[in-house]
């Protein structure tokens, strides 16, 4: 808080700066001019004794100036600090927040460019009478470069504390809650790593289900493991991210901390053991491929009986009949036709690659938990399946089937036009491709668009080399017409899918609103379904489509999803909260409390195996159990205290709350359903 | 002489980022061809029979300042020398970048601090810095009489730019240099290198 300039100190610095001025002047720094600003600032400034107390170094480097996180990388220091503190009062070592990446000219370095906070915690000895003053001096020396020089600088920061009841001011905790967020979380399951020729191989405990960007990277702490400057590969494998890297040398134990690439870090311990080569997502993702392949095989080829694709393809293929050409000649219009459907399709779907690789920079990693999307998605879904049902039709341009007709050496250019102009057909379908490939990488896209493009280009490929189905041909009809209306169905499904989705995401008002944006979308298309009926031109309604459209999804951005407070929960469980505890005691309630986070496996499995049994669920409800459960994905600072406080640096946490007891019961880390169940009963 | 870096490693080496350890311990260092503050052309092979140790160089890093201003790297320099190893400091800063000396920069920098190393050599474009992957000033690199590697890493195990933080350091430098004379191994023949980054060409 206060920062003294004793004289002596200020003729060291001065001196030191002449020094430096003599030896380079680009380092020179006039004395009291850091680029690097210190403040200390205790949690309390009355801690009582025998407790702990938080102090804070709230550091800011200048513009274009960066601090170092403990591990600095290939270059620069850590902190470090020079206590002189009164008898029996000691200090914990420097608590760092989760670091960034600079690499200048090949060399890594981890810092912070902007203000971060490191803490240091005090013991307070008991024994110590309440107005006891606790004058606490530090000396930090701290290495604050730019992208071209280095400047160790010095703080000589003090406070003096008196002993007191430990009380926090609003404004402190709000400081100190804001603070704390940067700090790396504990994971609370250890890793596994691999090192071998010259490749390390990180396992980390990482639910499936827990965000991961392409940022992710594991900073390391241990020396001497990892190569610091080179690129990380970072992949998920079951409930596993696995990071791949260069390795510099071999190590006993690996710490660091595992960033997700959301802002987010976490502690966490790898011991050696086997970790399985990334092969096998790779393997996995061949199968996938295959998948794809297929189902846009299938798609591709039940667009060949769009009513635009239909009558290019029979034209075609009735004069190829016709004309009773050599086999192969036939053969080689077949495959003409085929490398013009395929490349147009490729083109198209290269474009459409391209515009999702634009939106990857700009984070499309978690689109589809952004409702936006989904709305989108689900009217893009509610149209095809009301244009299949035949509300309303696609136009088909006029020039198609006479282009398509003639020509009987373009074959190539036929596929070529086939392919392009059947896209207002398609396009509903390349929407839904468009959709699939925003979630697989680039390949398995590209892959998908070909299976499109060989399933449209396959009627008449068989046309051409299987004589005998040229002869029987199915003439165009009704039976079409019905065919078409049965395929709504399966899509009017994928619309409530959504629908469900979204109520998952914005609850029961955001599913509302999603749905009057159909309704009012379906109503739009049915204006145009009328005024195509009538043969009016209906650019207009399309524009108030779009309107609905852009409407809605700006409607369903606005929506919150309504506070879970006293809402119920998965199994009967209630939100944690202090106060919420503090009544079901009052009551002589039995309470089971219980703290996880999406990214905490062990969470998980416990929850899965035991806390939402059946068995479990019966027993608590018999036996009158109020079940709260505290959600600290996020790293709430309120129910960090709160597990603090009960000696875990993080989830999971476990509390057994007997009736009429004021204290709780810390259950293990691993829980089983026996232990819960007998639980009311002990 | 056989295992010059080749021009086209050293293009390879400019463009991508440099890797670390390209120098493993034990195994035979790259050898380099270097001009020094006075002219003459220095070639690493041509101390095949006496170690060596590569000293990387910035004269405005305050780390560096740190072991000259106290007179630590020039102790070190000598007591190395005297035990009959050669020592090479390699400065590796680009033109335009803090540290950078000329040819006549250099000469004053080794006069002005009684340095005491066999030659200051210059390495502008960073080749040789990339090469043997130096990442800070100071960082340390010792190469036995058989041209294997045996040590990189830090000059000492008192990561600090204060100059008091000093005195009871461990010299890894020197310690090195007694095991290798001893034909015993180096018992800590890696460390991770603390100072300034070195100031490549961007």
């Amino acid at each position: 808080m206060h920062r003294y300039a004793f004289a002596f100190v200020t003729w060291l610095v001065v001196g030191l700066a002449c020094l430096l001025a003599s030896a380079a002047p680009a380092a020179a720094q006039p004395a009291g001019a850091n680029n690097l600003a210190v403040e200390l600032v205790a949690e309390t400034d009355m801690p009582a004794p025998g407790s702990d107390v938080t102090l804070a170094f709230a550091a800011t480097p200048d513009p274009g100036w960066h601090g170092y996180w403990k591990n600095p990388g290939d270059a620069g220091l850590e902190t470090r600090l020079d206590w002189q503190l009164p008898r029996g009062v000691t200090a914990s070592d420097l608590a760092y927040p989760v670091p960034t990446r600079l690499l200048i000219a090949g060399i890594m370095n981890y810092v912070y460019k902007g203000p971060f906070t490191q803490f240091a915690t005090l013991k307070i000895p008991a024994g110590l009478a309440p107005g006891t003053p606790l004058p606490i001096r530090v000396r930090a020396d701290y290495l604050v470069c730019t992208d071209e020089v280095c400047v160790p600088e010095t703080e000589n920061l003090s406070l003096t504390l008196t002993v007191g009841d430990g009380t926090i001011t609003a404004e402190r905790r709000a400081r100190f809650d804001q603070w704390r967020r940067a700090l790396p979380k504990p994971l609370g399951s250890e890793g596994k790593f691999a090192i071998a020729d010259g490749i390390a191989r990180i396992a980390i405990p990482w639910p499936a289900g827990a965000p991961l960007t392409d940022e992710a990277y594991f900073y390391p702490l241990t020396p001497l493991a990892l190569t610091y400057n080179a690129p990380q590969k970072v992949t998920r494998d079951g409930d596993m991210a696995v990071i791949e890297t260069k390795a510099t040398g071999s190590v006993l134990r690996l710490d660091g901390v595992f960033a997700p690439g959301n802002g987010q870090g976490f502690g966490v311990t790898a011991m050696p053991g086997t970790v399985a080569a990334s092969a096998a997502p790779d393997a996995i993702d061949w199968s996938a491929a295959l998948v794809a392949l297929g189902g846009a095989l299938l798609g591709g080829l039940i667009l060949n009986i769009m009513p635009c694709v239909f009558p290019i393809l029979s034209l075609k293929a009735l004069s190829l009949a016709k004309s009773g050409t050599s086999e192969r000649h036939a053969r080689a219009e077949a495959l003409a036709y085929t490398a013009g459907v395929v490349l147009v399709v490729l083109a198209l779907g290269g474009a459409m690659l391209g515009l999702r690789a634009a939106g990857a920079s700009v984070g499309w990693a978690f689109q589809l938990t952004d409702a936006r999307v989904i709305l989108f998605l689900l009217l893009l879904v509610l149209a095809i399946a009301l244009n299949l049902a035949g509300l309303f039709e696609l136009m088909t341009p006029r020039f198609a089937g006479k282009l398509a007709g003639e020509g009987s050496g373009g074959a190539f250019m036929t596929g070529a036009l086939a392919a392009f102009i059947a896209t207002p057909c398609t396009g509903p379908f390349m929407g839904v491709a468009l959709g699939a490939t925003l979630v697989l990488p680039w390949y398995l896209g590209l892959l998908i668009f070909l299976g499109l493009g060989l399933g449209l280009a396959l009627p008449f490929l068989l046309l051409g080399f299987v004589p005998a189905l040229r002869r029987a041909l199915p003439r165009p009809g009704a039976w079409m017409d019905t065919f078409r209306k049965i395929l709504s169905v399966p899509m009017f499904l994928t619309a409530i899918a959504l629908a469900w989705v979204l109520g998952g995401l914005k609850g029961v008002n955001g599913m509302a609103l999603g749905l009057i944006v159909a309704l009012g979308f379906a109503v739009v298309l049915w204006l145009v379904g009328r005024r195509q009926m009538r043969g009016v031109g209906n650019g207009a309604a399309w524009i108030a489509a779009a309107a609905v459209t852009v409407a809605g999804i700006w409607a369903i951005s606005t929506i919150e999803k309504p506070a879970s407070a006293g809402q119920v929960e998965k199994g009967g469980a209630e939100p944690f909260t202090e106060a919420r505890l503090a009544a079901l005691q009052a009551e002589g309630k039995p309470v089971f409390a219980y703290f996880t986070a999406d990214w905490c496996v062990t969470c998980k499995v416990n929850e899965k195996a035991a806390i939402e049994t059946d068995a479990v669920r019966q027993a608590f409800q018999k036996a009158g159990v109020t079940v709260l459960v505290g959600d600290w994905t996020d790293g709430n600072p309120q129910l960090g205290r709160f597990i603090e406080r009960h000696n875990r640096a993080g989830v999971p946490l476990y509390l057994w709350y007997p009736k009429g007891s004021r204290e709780p019961q810390v259950l293990p880390q691993v829980l089983s359903q026996g232990m819960l169940v007998a639980l009311p009963g002990g | 002489m056989t295992r010059l870096i080749p021009v086209a490693a050293i293009l390879a080496f400019a463009l991508a980022a440099p890797s670390a350890a390209e120098q493993a311990n034990g195994k035979a260092a790259t050898d380099f061809k270097l001009t020094d503050a006075s002219g003459k052309t220095v070639q690493l092979s041509d101390y095949r029979g006496k170690p060596v140790v590569l000293e990387w160089n910035n004269p405005g890093c305050p780390f560096v300042q740190r072991h000259y201003d106290s007179g630590n790297m020039q102790k070190t320099q000598a007591t190395a020398k005297a035990g009959g190893a050669v020592w090479l400091t390699i400065n590796s800063g680009a033109p335009g970048k803090q540290g950078h000396l000329d040819a006549a920069g250099a000469r004053k920098f080794v006069t002005d601090k009684k340095a005491a190393p066999t030659h200051y050599l210059l390495d502008p474009k960073g080749v040789v810095g990339k090469g043997y992957a130096a990442k800070t000033t100071p960082h340390i690199y010792i190469i036995d009489a058989a041209g294997v590697v045996r040590y990189q890493g830090a000059i000492d195990d008192k990561p600090a730019a204060r100059p008091e933080a000093m005195g009871a350091a461990r010299n890894h430098a020197l310690a090195a240099l007694n095991e290798i004379k001893a034909g015993k191994p180096v018992s800590v023949a890696q460390t991770q290198p603390y100072g300034c980054s070195v100031k490549y060409a961007d």
